[in-house]
């Protein structure tokens, strides 16, 4: 299950003073803890300053600009204030329970998420599946979340969830096919190995079929996640935000993050899948390599995933922020009538072209 | 007449590509925003007063209160417009004149950064010199360029000099018949 090549945690931890033969879960939980700490949370704060700032420049605003130069300490601030919010008297265990379930299971992908080829900790034929089923149990923990809450705008905004993620789930499923019929295997390495660094050698230039099933993929994981523009089984204007109406300060921080979370491993997955995933240049990981640079490699293959992350979040949430929102049904109509279609065909086309190559 | 299986495809991908063209269009019209580019960086210089819109003097209601005037002529100088302004914009500074039974205004400043236009002003203006006009285009460059000067300036002991003949000669005229 661990991945066998975990010499840079090692290198990493060595450091901290860990005593010599230390059992590998503890490195796992090490290096989930120092996964979330530093890189999911700083992305968080950077991907919300940035939307925040492209949104004003998109409505010709200004943008948060008081917190420290141009508003770059924005989050950090924001953060403070929900913080300090007063929680509710009035004890809603249901809420509380669904809240954790919902948090919980969103971070179990973390132990799934790809961000490098020495940074993979499960890495199996079925690797690829993992935080797609999280999404799925996820989906499961915001409906109940919204069912607990004794509201209309609870019980309305859990049923379009699942609504959305039963939709969302089939082409995404699908479309993920697509990709390993192209490389010949679910596992994260082996995704990396068929791509390269230049664009041509992405899967999403790969042939045509493939570039169908990369905006099926990404359209459809908005749907599963709830994630704008199509964003209607939380939408504000009908019933006031859905699973989150009920939700403030801290827990609406939470929540939020949770949301942001789940973009964001989204287009990582997408990323890896589609977009030539962490691969560099073949002569510089040589010579990184030979080198014997593997913390420096990781650290720059990390960083170029990141880069393409954050570019492929930046290019939906520009695609979100100057198209309108739509209906909750307008959106499961869209993804069964004409998502589920093109992914089979994506699947059909990129079958044949694959076993045409083969010949 | 029944659809064909090929015209219902032809149409539904017809569907699809217009939604993704609709997209598309969207993003490209918001695109020069992220940038600053072209028209959006060209200043723009509207006509003023606008043609079709703007009001202008003539088109003020009848009791409009636009800039006030004083016309110093008539003003006494008594000082009530400055007690009753509730902002205290207006500056009055007196000084016996040539006539001693009238007073010389030598200071009446207005300064239009404070005057709210309430008006209280006009009203207790007994000899009825000071009175709103019907402009209204105030903005200026400097704020001290809002103070409307009226006052007919300090006494000099050159108009004191000049004040002194003249009453000697009205004096004289009226002792010789």
């Amino acid at each position: 299950m661990m991945n066998s090549d975990n010499s840079w945690i090692v290198a990493w931890s060595d450091s901290l003073g860990f005593p010599e033969a230390m059992p590998q879960w503890i490195y796992a939980a090490a290096a989930l803890i120092c996964t979330f700490c530093f890189v999911i949370v700083p992305c968080g704060a950077l991907m919300s300053y940035f939307e925040r700032k492209l949104a004003a420049d998109l409505q010709a605003r200004v943008g948060p600009n008081r917190a420290g130069p141009a508003g770059i300490l924005q989050p950090i601030a924001d953060l403070l204030k929900l913080l300090q919010k007063e929680s509710r008297t009035e004890w809603n265990w249901k809420e509380n329970i669904w809240l954790s379930v919902h948090t919980m299971a969103l971070y179990s992908t973390l132990a799934v998420l790809p961000l490098g080829s020495m940074a993979v900790l499960v890495n199996t034929e079925m690797s690829v599946f993992l935080p797609f089923w999280a999404a799925l149990v996820l989906a499961l923990g915001t409906m109940l979340l919204g069912l607990g809450q004794n509201s209309v705008p609870g019980w309305f905004g859990g049923i379009r969830v699942a609504a959305q993620t039963l939709a969302g789930s089939f082409p995404a499923l699908i479309s993920l096919l697509c990709t390993g019929v192209r490389s010949g295997s679910f596992r994260w390495s082996s995704l990396a190995e068929s791509q390269g660094f230049s664009p041509w050698d992405w899967t999403l230039l790969a042939n045509p079929f493939q570039m169908i099933a990369f905006s099926v993929f990404v359209m459809s994981g908005l749907v599963l996640l709830a994630i704008p523009p199509l964003d209607g089984g939380l939408s504000m204007s009908d019933i006031h935000g859905g699973v989150a109406s009920h939700l403030y300060g801290r827990r609406l921080s939470l929540f939020q993050f949770g949301r942001f979370y789940g973009f964001f491993f989204w287009s990582v997955i997408t990323v890896v899948l589609f977009l030539g995933a962490w691969d560099l240049p073949v002569s510089l990981v040589n010579s990184l390599k030979s080198m014997g640079a593997h913390q420096l490699l990781a650290l720059s293959e990390l960083l170029w995933l990141l880069v393409k992350t954050f570019a492929l979040m930046l290019l939906i949430i520009w695609i979100a922020k100057v198209n309108s929102r739509s209906r909750v049904d307008q959106i499961t109509d869209f993804v069964w009538r004409v998502l589920s279609p093109f992914s089979l065909a994506a699947l059909v086309g990129s079958s044949l072209w694959a076993g045409w190559r083969a010949f | 007449m029944k659809k064909s299986i090929f015209s219902a495809v032809g149409l539904y991908v017809r569907d699809v590509l217009l939604g993704a063209w609709s997209i598309t269009g969207s993003c490209m019209t918001a695109f020069p925003y992220l940038l600053r580019w072209g028209d959006l960086r060209k200043e723009v210089t509207e006509g003023y007063p606008d043609p079709i819109s703007s009001k202008t003097a003539d088109d003020l209601p009848t009791r409009s209160r636009g800039l006030l005037f004083n016309d110093i002529d008539r003003c006494t100088g008594c000082g009530e417009c400055e007690k009753v302004c509730p902002s205290r914009c207006i500056k009055i500074k007196d000084e016996p004149g040539a006539d001693p039974s009238k007073l010389w205004v030598s200071v009446f400043d207005i300064d239009f950064s404070r005057c709210i236009f309430c008006g209280l002003c006009v009203e207790v203006c007994q000899p009825g010199s000071l009175a709103h006009t019907r402009q209204y285009e105030g903005a200026a460059y400097q704020v001290s360029d809002l103070v409307a000067s009226f006052g007919r300036g300090t006494v000099t002991d050159e108009h004191r000099s000049k004040w002194a003949i003249l009453r000697k000669m009205s004096e004289s005229d009226e002792a010789s018949p």
